[in-house]
């Protein structure tokens, strides 16, 4: 049986399909069998952070609507073997999910692997409620700023009343929070709320701290999830947060001020 | 399955709930009677007189024809509004439905009750009326029909007590909300919304170890986050009524 981890955050904007393509990227490469599947109907993006997006055939609606078989709609990562990642569609809007139909999706794809990321979209409604239901961990992204905690802090309020296993009275869902856009010097100016902030607010188990870096917007836009990017700050947050989320303990990095004289120089840390 | 989520076209669900609800015990048809009591009433406390739903009881009352048209005209002029009618013989409740009132079959206990015993407390009868309606303010401290509330109360989450106290221990972040009939005692950073003596107890007090507190009310006097005193934030306070003012006492 796969793990099934949603990927959320509430906001818009804060790296939840970013990180859901690192973690994925990161979780593949340590051997695990693992699957990405894009919720964002009609915003589809998680395609384009990973480099797939001439492949895409079928999609997510298409599979739930019995317009094609689960394997035609699968796209294997050209760069590691164990991933998987199943598309959303462009062109219809989240009333094409149905609860059931994600149900038998999950249950086939639990089967053949290891690990399932659920992308979930940005807000509250339908289709971040369908990508949440079935999940056994979450992973909520969340920027050091005051509307991005906010918003966390009500997908968490969600995650432990509108999902399966709260309805069903089982155990609560393993939630983590992943700090994203992390700017130490920022921080340190006041700028940007601290993480001591933010996780005393939130209230749950710190899984990772990915600075704010140019890898990220680089990774993007090339198609190549952060992870692979080993040489960079962010590739080895990500890399540290996989290997924390299959249960190894790792110090946490790139979340104190003293790294100010590379950071200042990656982002013109003058700026204040 | 039953989920939220599948019910796309549904307008709307039943569901069952237990409302606490005040109930005006009439001891006397005379609206002229009641309108004197409830006068002399809302001076008492009129944080009670905001249109303050009440069921009508009539189980006492021994006259087939109310003037239950009356009744319920005074109770609104006093801010009530009378929802139901309870008991009564069949030409009440057929004029509480054709007011557009609820009924309610007589309760199985009072009926029990010899009626003797009623006459002779008679004389006393605005005695009686005062504890029923007063109930909340002697047992404001009362953790009876209370509820603890263990974890996060997180933004868009709304925990109620809606008889007694309301313990939550831990944080009520940014944009949740905590009511109590009673008071309102959080072990942990207040950030969302606390409302105490939420049906009118003025002797109702908020407690929390740090204040940060979005909206404090109690009994429908309130105070924002910006009214308060910069330097209570962060500390450890008891929130209260004292001459119809909300004061922010340090707890030490």
């Amino acid at each position: 049986m796969a793990k099934i981890i949603v990927v959320t955050s509430g906001k818009g904007g804060v790296g939840k399909t970013t990180s859901a393509a690192a973690i994925a990227t990161g979780l593949a490469l340590r051997g695990n069998k693992t699957v990405v599947i894009d919720f964002d109907v009609g915003l589809r993006n998680l395609d384009l952070i990973m480099g797939c997006e001439r492949r895409v055939v079928y999609d997510l609606v298409n599979v739930i609507q019995g317009e094609a078989g689960l394997n035609q709609a699968l796209i294997r990562d050209k760069r590691v073997d164990n991933l998987h990642i199943l598309p959303a569609s462009q062109t219809r809007d989240k009333d094409a999910l149905n609860l059931e139909g994600v149900e038998k999706v999950l249950d086939t794809l639990s089967k053949d692997f290891d690990y399932i990321l659920c992308d979930s979209p940005a807000g509250i409604e339908r289709g971040a409620q369908l990508a949440m239901y079935f999940a056994d961990e979450a992973i909520v992204v969340t920027n050091p700023e005051v509307s991005s905690v906010r918003d966390s802090d009500r997908i968490l309020g969600l995650l432990a009343s509108k999902t399966r296993r709260a309805e069903r009275g089982e155990e609560a869902i393993k939630e983590h929070l992943l700090v994203t856009r992390y700017n130490p010097a920022r921080v340190d100016s006041g700028d940007m709320l601290n993480l001591d902030d933010i996780r005393e607010i939130l209230a749950i188990n710190l899984i990772g701290l990915i600075p704010e870096s140019e890898a990220v917007l680089r990774a993007s836009n090339q198609g190549v999830p952060v992870t692979h990017d080993a040489d960079s700050d962010a590739g080895q947050a990500y890399t540290d947060t996989v290997a924390r989320l299959i249960g190894e303990e790792v110090p946490l990095r790139f979340h104190l001020y003293e790294k100010r004289s590379l950071l200042s120089r990656m982002f013109g840390g003058g700026r204040r | 399955m039953s989920l939220n989520m599948e019910r796309g076209g549904m307008a709307f669900t039943f569901k069952g709930g237990m409302l606490p609800m005040t109930v005006m015990e009439l001891t006397s048809a005379d609206p002229e009677r009641i309108r004197d009591q409830l006068a002399g009433k809302i001076s008492q406390s009129p944080a009670f007189f905001q249109h303050t739903p009440v069921v009508l009881n009539v189980e006492k009352l021994d006259e087939p024809h109310l003037a239950l048209e009356r009744i319920c005209a005074v109770c609104r002029a006093h801010k009530l509004l009378p929802v139901a009618v309870r008991g009564g013989p069949d030409p009440v409740k057929q004029s509480a439905w054709a007011l557009g009132l609820g009924w309610f079959p007589p309760q199985e206990a009072a009926r029990a009750r010899p009626l003797e015993s009623v006459a002779p407390v008679a004389p006393v009868e605005p005695e009686a009326a005062e504890v029923e309606v007063a109930a909340p303010e002697p047992t404001a401290g009362a953790v009876g029909g209370g509820r603890i509330y263990r974890g996060t109360v997180r933004s868009g989450q709304q925990v109620t007590a809606p008889s007694g106290d309301l313990i939550v221990i831990g944080a009520v972040n940014a944009g949740a909300e905590v009511l109590a009939a009673g008071s309102v005692h959080v072990y942990g950073a207040l950030r969302g919304r606390a409302l105490a003596g939420i049906h009118g107890d003025p002797l109702a007090v908020i407690f929390c170890r740090e204040l940060n507190a979005e909206l404090l009310s109690v009994a429908g006097n309130y105070k924002r986050l910006e009214d308060v005193d910069p330097r209570l934030l962060g500390t450890a306070v008891q929130v209260r009524l004292q001459d119809d003012q909300l004061g922010i006492v340090p707890l030490t």
